[in-house]
């Protein structure tokens, strides 16, 4: 029994999963589902599609060059049974798993360096060209507030603020869900628990990185 | 050496026919009295010297193709001189060869003569009178020519006898069983008969040994007498014996059948011994099945063995009836015949130094004869525990337990199990049964196994230890700033509000047939006025809009009609009340030409009369080409086709409609 890679998406391909096709030349081609295999057959190329390991190594999201990865590699020598070596294999595939989790994470972080510094920067272009669009009070709200503050002797400034405030957020609670809670594993192996309001929108804006998400809930 | 290809030789009658004939139909007379004496001259005289050309031709062939005497070898040389005589040999060819220059000689004299001639009767009678003088010459030429025609058939019908190549010869008395060895050691088909000089002529047969071929000649029997007095037959054996150099049989019929006594044969023998100097002798004793050589008496026993006393001549015994020894004999004397031209040949290329000829080196050096193994001897090897092996015997019931008997004693087939595992060779035989791991955390356990993964590991501990004091692992934290998050928070609010325009002005978009109608004539209520000032943030009641609003004055000009000018309109379906005045009513009730569209499209859209003027310009001023040339409008009645061919036929690019 052994675990095989997909031939088209590189997911690890279970025995009694998917389907192997044997080619007249005696090549063999295992697929870990029906989307592969039919994927295949269309004669598409996994390179070019953004689902497949094959793209995401070519386009550089993944760790490729490592010395954790030269552990596994089919030898085709065979060694015979030795049951302390086994066991000396065990411990190391745990600790070699570790490790490369670990790199992973650097790699990943790295990749995502300044992602933050852009968006921000971005998102004040964005504020700067479009500030008529941000939330105003209502002339017959501020003037509710004017008496208000009048009657209970608060500045206004205060009052028109919160309220501005409270206008944006409430926008934000439109999507069902409310909070989310995700665990974020820091690069020493810490795990924090970090708690977010829901920003599915309504429409559902695509982003081009939402793969990262993925990444941080391990 | 082979004379078989000889052309035939013509008669003397066939000859004359042939050049005369040739002569005829490769220059026909096509000569008329009237022609100019030179011409004719011309045409006689090329006649003569064609037909002279075409005899020397013929002569010199026959001459040419047979065998000069002097360049054959000796053997060949005097067996020709015995069949056919060589003087009449000779002579015959010289006479033709004398015909030859003769018939030159008589076209020379012709050709002289015909330049004298005065006429075409003279040159005609020249012509004949040359041609008769060459067909005389020709016709006495008949004796030599018959002469060489039979030379040739006999020569075609000759064996093909190589001097050089190693050859037996047997010879002996008539009727001693000479033909009879060869037929039998030989494939020629020699004929045996049981009377005296059966064999009239040499016979050639081969025969192979050791894979190299030999060619042995059957002679005729020669008779005890001198040689003067022998006859064609027995000096064809005779030549043979002296000029080849063969292994000689002397043959000797000891059961004295064949006529002729042992003594006669033996002193036969002595007669012809100055042929066989420098020769290989061997007197074979035929017919040993009628008379064994033990039989024979004491005095002729030593009579033969006196023969042999010499040393070179070796007694051979045989029995060509029931091929006793025949064999024998044969192998015998090719083995000694092959060793010793080996030998002469080794002496011929030898110098007088003992060193070896260029050529001889040359040969030697390509020889190499291989000794399989080097010569070592290989015994076979069988183990010490296979030679000990008892033999398995069902019955025997201490015999070897198989692996179906342990089957057997196990349930049999079906029940029984093989237990792969036992054979299993590891380090340690308590390891045999170990569960051993495939799978770990998603990964195949076999990929990882490697005699050496401490060391690698180790590398990568060390590797890792080296990261961690680089600070590969540090990572620094991004702190939140409160304004960013202000920022990003603004920026989120700014995109959704752009999405909710986008999605508005997506479904304004879609007109649904209707017309585009320009924002400025938009409906719009006052209410609606009034919220969009108050959602900008503008204190509707502080700047009094409604008290204005309702000072406004009318609008100069054309009113709007209705539906534009935010006045109600009129409901369609309520019930039709009576608020018309006489002359409405009257308009009315006339009965309508035509039906009145829902949507007035020449006009909707339109807010002013300036506005259909220029309209109605533009249209018209679009229109003006395609009226100028009577071109297809868009008012103009159009068919469209269907199905247009070029969108439905032809397959397509990634399969279907039937692929490609």
């Amino acid at each position: 029994m052994r675990i095989d890679s997909c031939f088209f998406c590189g997911r690890p391909a279970w025995p009694s999963k998917g389907i192997t096709f044997m080619r007249n030349d005696g090549k063999s081609f295992r697929f870990c589902r029906s989307k592969c295999h039919k994927n295949f057959k269309m004669k598409r190329n996994p390179r070019k599609l953004k689902w497949t390991k094959a793209h995401r190594r070519n386009a550089g999201k993944e760790m490729v060059v490592d010395s954790t990865l030269q552990f596994a590699a089919r030898r085709n020598v065979p060694v015979r049974y030795n049951r302390e070596l086994v066991a000396k294999t065990v411990k190391a595939i745990e600790r070699i798993s570790e490790v490369r989790a670990r790199r992973e994470r650097v790699f990943y972080k790295k990749r995502m360096a300044g992602k933050r510094a852009r968006e921000v920067a971005s998102a004040r272009k964005l504020v700067a060209n479009n500030e008529h669009l941000l939330p105003r009070l209502r002339g017959s709200e501020k003037r509710r507030l004017a008496e208000l503050a009048a009657e209970q002797g608060v500045s206004i400034e205060e009052l028109e603020a919160e309220g501005l405030a409270n206008m944006r957020s409430s926008k934000k609670t439109l999507a069902f869900g409310g909070e989310k809670q995700r665990l974020r594993v820091r690069t020493d192996g810490g795990v924090e628990t970090i708690t977010e309001r829901a920003e599915v929108s309504l429409l559902g804006e695509d982003d081009d990185d939402n793969d990262d998400d993925e990444m941080d809930t391990d | 050496m082979t004379w078989k290809d000889i052309p035939p030789v013509p008669t003397s009658q066939e000859f004359i026919d042939i050049v005369l004939s040739r002569t005829q139909r490769r220059l026909p007379t096509q000569i008329r009295a009237g022609f100019k004496i030179s011409r004719i001259r011309a045409f006689y005289t090329r006649k003569v010297k064609f037909t002279q050309e075409t005899c020397s031709d013929k002569f010199s062939m026959i001459v040419s193709s047979f065998p000069i005497l002097t360049d054959q070898h000796p053997f060949h040389r005097d067996l020709m001189n015995i069949l056919y005589d060589a003087d009449h040999f000779k002579v015959a060819l010289g006479q033709v060869s004398t015909a030859r220059h003769l018939i030159e000689t008589i076209s020379r004299d012709y050709v002289r003569l015909l330049k004298y001639s005065q006429s075409l009767f003279q040159c005609k009678q020249l012509k004949r009178a040359a041609l008769g003088r060459m067909a005389t010459l020709i016709k006495r030429l008949k004796d030599p020519l018959l002469y060489l025609d039979q030379v040739r058939q006999h020569l075609a019908r000759l064996p093909d006898i190589n001097p050089t190549t190693r050859t037996l010869l047997v010879a002996g008395f008539p009727n001693v069983g000479k033909s009879s060895f060869v037929r039998s050691v030989t494939r020629a088909d020699t004929p045996v008969e049981p009377y005296a000089f059966t064999t009239k002529s040499l016979f050639v047969g081969h025969l192979d040994y050791k894979y190299l071929r030999y060619q042995v000649i059957d002679t005729p029997g020669i008779l005890d007498h001198p040689l003067e007095e022998m006859n064609t037959i027995e000096m064809q054996s005779v030549t043979a014996l002296a000029h080849l150099r063969a292994a000689i049989c002397f043959f000797i019929d000891i059961s004295e059948q064949c006529g002729y006594s042992l003594k006669a044969q033996c002193n036969l023998f002595k007669s012809i011994k100055p042929l066989f100097a420098n020769k290989m002798v061997f007197i074979v004793l035929n017919k040993m099945d009628i008379k064994a050589f033990e039989d024979l008496e004491p005095e002729m026993q030593a009579e033969l063995n006196d023969l042999t006393k010499t040393g070179e001549v070796e007694l051979l015994r045989a029995s060509c009836a029931t091929q006793d020894g025949v064999q024998d004999v044969k192998n015998r004397v090719c083995e000694r015949l092959l060793v010793e031209r080996v030998a002469q040949k080794l002496k011929a290329g030898t110098g007088s130094n003992g060193a070896m000829g260029s050529r001889l080196t040359e040969v030697m050096s390509r020889i190499h004869v291989a000794q399989p193994l080097d010569g070592i001897v290989r015994q076979t090897f069988i183990p010490e525990g296979v030679k000990n092996l008892k033999k398995y015997d069902k019955a025997d019931p201490e015999r070897r337990q198989l692996a179906r008997d342990e089957e057997e004693a196990n349930g049999g087939a079906g029940v029984f199990n093989v237990d792969l595992r036992r054979d299993y060779i590891l380090d340690n035989p308590s390891w045999k049964y170990d569960r051993i791991p495939e799978v770990i955390d998603g990964q195949n356990v076999y990929d990882f196994i490697d005699p050496d993964i401490e060391a690698k590991l180790q590398a990568l501990e060390e590797e890792e230890e080296k990261l961690e004091k680089e600070g590969f692992y540090e990572s620094e934290e991004e702190e939140e700033d409160e304004s960013e998050a202000e920022v990003l928070e603004k920026a989120e609010y700014i995109r959704e509000k752009h999405r909710l325009i986008r999605n508005e002005a997506k479904m304004r978009k879609s007109l649904k047939n209707r017309a585009m109608i320009p924002r400025k004539a938009h409906k719009k209520s006052f209410a609606q006025l009034e919220d969009h000032l108050d959602q900008l943030g503008v204190d509707t009641e502080e700047i009094n809009l409604r008290g204005r609003a309702r000072e406004q004055p009318h609008t100069r000009g054309r009113p709007l009609p209705d539906r534009y000018a935010g006045r109600e309109e009129e409901d369609p379906d309520a019930m039709d009340i009576d608020t018309r005045t006489p002359h409405q009513r009257v308009e009315r009730s006339k009965s309508r030409a035509r039906s009145v569209p829902a949507t007035d499209r020449m006009n909707d859209g339109l807010t002013t009369m300036e506005d259909k003027t220029k309209i109605e310009k533009v249209r018209k001023l679009g229109q003006r080409k395609l009226n100028r040339m009577a071109r297809q409008g868009e008012a103009d009645r159009h068919i469209p086709a269907s199905m247009p061919k070029h969108l439905f036929s032809g397959k397509r690019t990634m399969g279907k409609t039937n692929s490609r």
